[in-house]
């Protein structure tokens, strides 16, 4: 599949980070869509339909696990990678626990590790649908 | 004439004689009686102060006799008589009262002996009883509770400040064990204190006025006789309930702080990133340059808060320690390595004595490469190029720890700058620290807190312009 055909919705409340990601991941060729908070997530995910999700856990009104919650009530399997800012976040335990969860990628950590999530991530989905 | 020559004569060698012996007598009189003088005298010492006249006149027929028996002339024997016996009796009188005064001289002594004596017990007395009600009044006034038991357990006493952290008198717990009639539901918890840890232990009691929980904190102190026998127990309860929320109150403030300052400092290092990348365009050279020097500083500021947090956490308690059997050997391999980039760029050898054989510890991997990692960092740091670090590790003496210590060939530490080497914020003269030395620090802290975590010791040993040995214990498996 062609890059800019794959569908990245990059859900975090903090404007500067997800703007910075999308900016990455249309950069690496991807065709990322940003979503400020849950309730916007859950609209998205609805209309575009989004190959990938990558997650951030903390926002306010819906956080992250509620969010997952609220997606995998209509959308089953589209693999979601949890964004956290820092390591020992006690909601990572609670949001992993979620099935369809693809990993986890830390925000101090460089972006291109992040690449190697979605692709890898991407792959084991393709082939579980097959 | 010759009559009365031989008369006078024998007269004043007999009342020499009988003076003499009175005398001897009258001597003897003073310890005890004044025995017998001439068979009829007896008890005169005590005789003599009531009825003197009755004594001389005793004497004088007693002399009368003896010398009517010596001479057959009367005609001088009542003047002789009377002459005699006047001496003997200013004589005896003089003894007399002489023996009385020195007995009441005793007496008087004794008495005064005996009533300073009892002037002094009286004095002991109060200073004792005064310095009781002073302790009383102590225990009594101090915010600590103070309950003491004995050897059974029952409470032998209890002071107002134990009986309102408790909510109990000690009318009612007087001879009653402390935990009788306390509900399950108030003790809540008892936690015992870890290994290594002289806090005491924690007592939650939920508070039977109000509903809201109590934590206590209970240090205990066994109570011994001269005997070495335990007798009972004495503990000091505070209230910590204050202390504990404030606690929950900085972790979820650390937690936040975390939050709060790692966000911005990641979109800044984002930011930077994706410009030196050149994914959002082309740079100059010197536009590469400065972007290093932004990000490299951001870094740092990063580590430093990282190594901030890590230290609050510590302190708080809030860092598990997971503990497996580790070999110190790969651990101390692994943290060589991850550092290996550094010792490369300075030249630095780095020298392994690690004793075959050694048991394995009890320790978290991820904190005891923490700890090697500072503590062979800073021996870089302080090793000039082409320098060498020494890495040994060996068992204790007593075979229950295993030792660890990290030598370089630094400037070394100061005498004075030892005891304070593990404090926070603390860099032994800023000599030491050179423009490629960026040290938090608090890396040592954390080092001391983590290890100290584990049940070991760190320590250093120095010499300034002889480097320094940081070494530190880990227990054995």
């Amino acid at each position: 599949m062609e890059k800019s055909g794959i569908k990245v919705l990059v859900v975090d409340d903090e404007d500067d980070y997800r703007q910075l990601m999308v900016f990455w991941l249309q950069s690496k060729g991807y065709n990322a869509l940003p979503a400020s908070s849950g309730e916007a997530a859950v609209e998205l995910v609805k209309e575009e339909n989004p190959d990938i999700i990558f997650m951030d856990l903390r926002m306010p009104v819906m956080d992250g696990p509620k969010t997952i919650a609220r997606i995998r009530e209509f959308n089953a399997d589209v693999p979601i990678i949890i964004i956290s800012a820092y390591l020992d976040d006690s909601k990572i335990r609670e949001a992993t626990i979620a099935p369809g969860i693809a990993g986890v990628f830390y925000k101090g950590k460089d972006f291109s590790q992040s690449l190697i999530l979605l692709e890898s991530a991407l792959r084991t989905h393709k082939r579980l649908k097959k | 004439m010759a009559e009365i020559a031989i008369v006078l004569t024998i007269t004043i060698l007999a009342s020499i004689l009988i003076a003499a012996l009175l005398l001897y007598l009258g001597s003897s009189s003073g310890r005890s009686h004044l025995k017998g003088a001439q068979g009829g005298l007896r008890d005169a010492g005590a005789a003599a102060g009531n009825n003197q006249s009755d004594i001389q006149k005793y004497l004088q027929d007693a002399l009368s006799e003896q010398l009517a028996n010596l001479t057959d002339s009367s005609r001088y024997l009542n003047k002789i008589t009377t002459a005699v016996s006047d001496v003997f009796s200013k004589e005896l009188e003089r003894k007399v009262s002489q023996s009385a005064q020195e007995i009441s001289g005793k007496y008087e002594a004794i008495i005064r002996e005996k009533s300073r004596n009892e002037e002094i017990a009286l004095k002991k007395y109060q200073t004792v009883s005064t310095a009781k009600k002073e302790t009383e009044a102590v225990i009594r006034s101090i915010a600590e509770g103070l309950v003491v038991v004995d050897a059974q357990g029952n409470v032998v006493m209890m002071n107002p400040a134990a009986e309102k952290l408790l909510g109990v008198t000690q009318k009612e717990k007087s001879g009653r064990p402390l935990t009788e009639g306390v509900k399950d539901e108030q003790l809540v918890s008892l936690i015992r204190p870890q290994p290594g840890e002289s806090k005491g232990r924690e007592i939650e009691l939920a508070s039977p006025q109000d509903e809201t929980k109590k934590v206590l904190r209970a240090s205990s102190a066994v109570i011994e006789n001269e005997d070495g026998y335990t007798v009972g127990m004495v503990s000091v309860l505070s209230d910590i309930t204050k202390q504990k929320e404030l606690d929950a109150l900085k972790s979820s403030f650390v937690a936040n702080v975390s939050h709060e300052l790692r966000t911005p400092l990641v979109a800044m290092d984002k930011s930077i990133s994706l410009i030196l990348n050149k994914d959002a365009g082309p740079l100059t050279e010197t536009q590469e340059q400065f972007l290093s020097v932004a990000q490299r500083n951001l870094k740092r500021l990063g580590n430093l808060i990282n190594d901030l947090l890590d230290l609050s956490k510590l302190e708080a308690g809030k860092i598990e320690i997971r503990r497996e059997p580790l070999s110190i050997e790969i651990i101390i391999t692994e943290s060589v390595e991850a550092l290996t980039g550094w010792v490369r760029a300075k030249s630095i050898g780095v020298v392994k004595n690690i004793k075959s054989g050694l048991p394995r510890v009890d320790a978290d991997p991820g904190r005891i490469i923490q700890v090697l990692n500072n503590l062979i960092g800073n021996a870089i740091k302080f090793t000039p190029h082409n320098g060498v670090i020494t890495i040994d590790a060996g068992l204790s003496r007593d075979g229950k720890r295993v030792e660890v210590s990290v030598k370089d060939m630094g400037e070394g530490i100061a005498k004075e700058d030892l005891p304070k080497i593990f404090d926070k914020f603390y860099q032994a003269g800023s000599e030491r620290v050179t423009a490629d030395i960026s040290g938090t620090g608090i890396g040592l802290s954390i080092a001391k807190e983590i290890v100290e975590l584990h049940g070991g010791d760190i320590w250093v040993e120095s010499e300034k312009g002889r480097g320094a040995k940081f070494s530190f214990t880990l227990p054995v498996y």
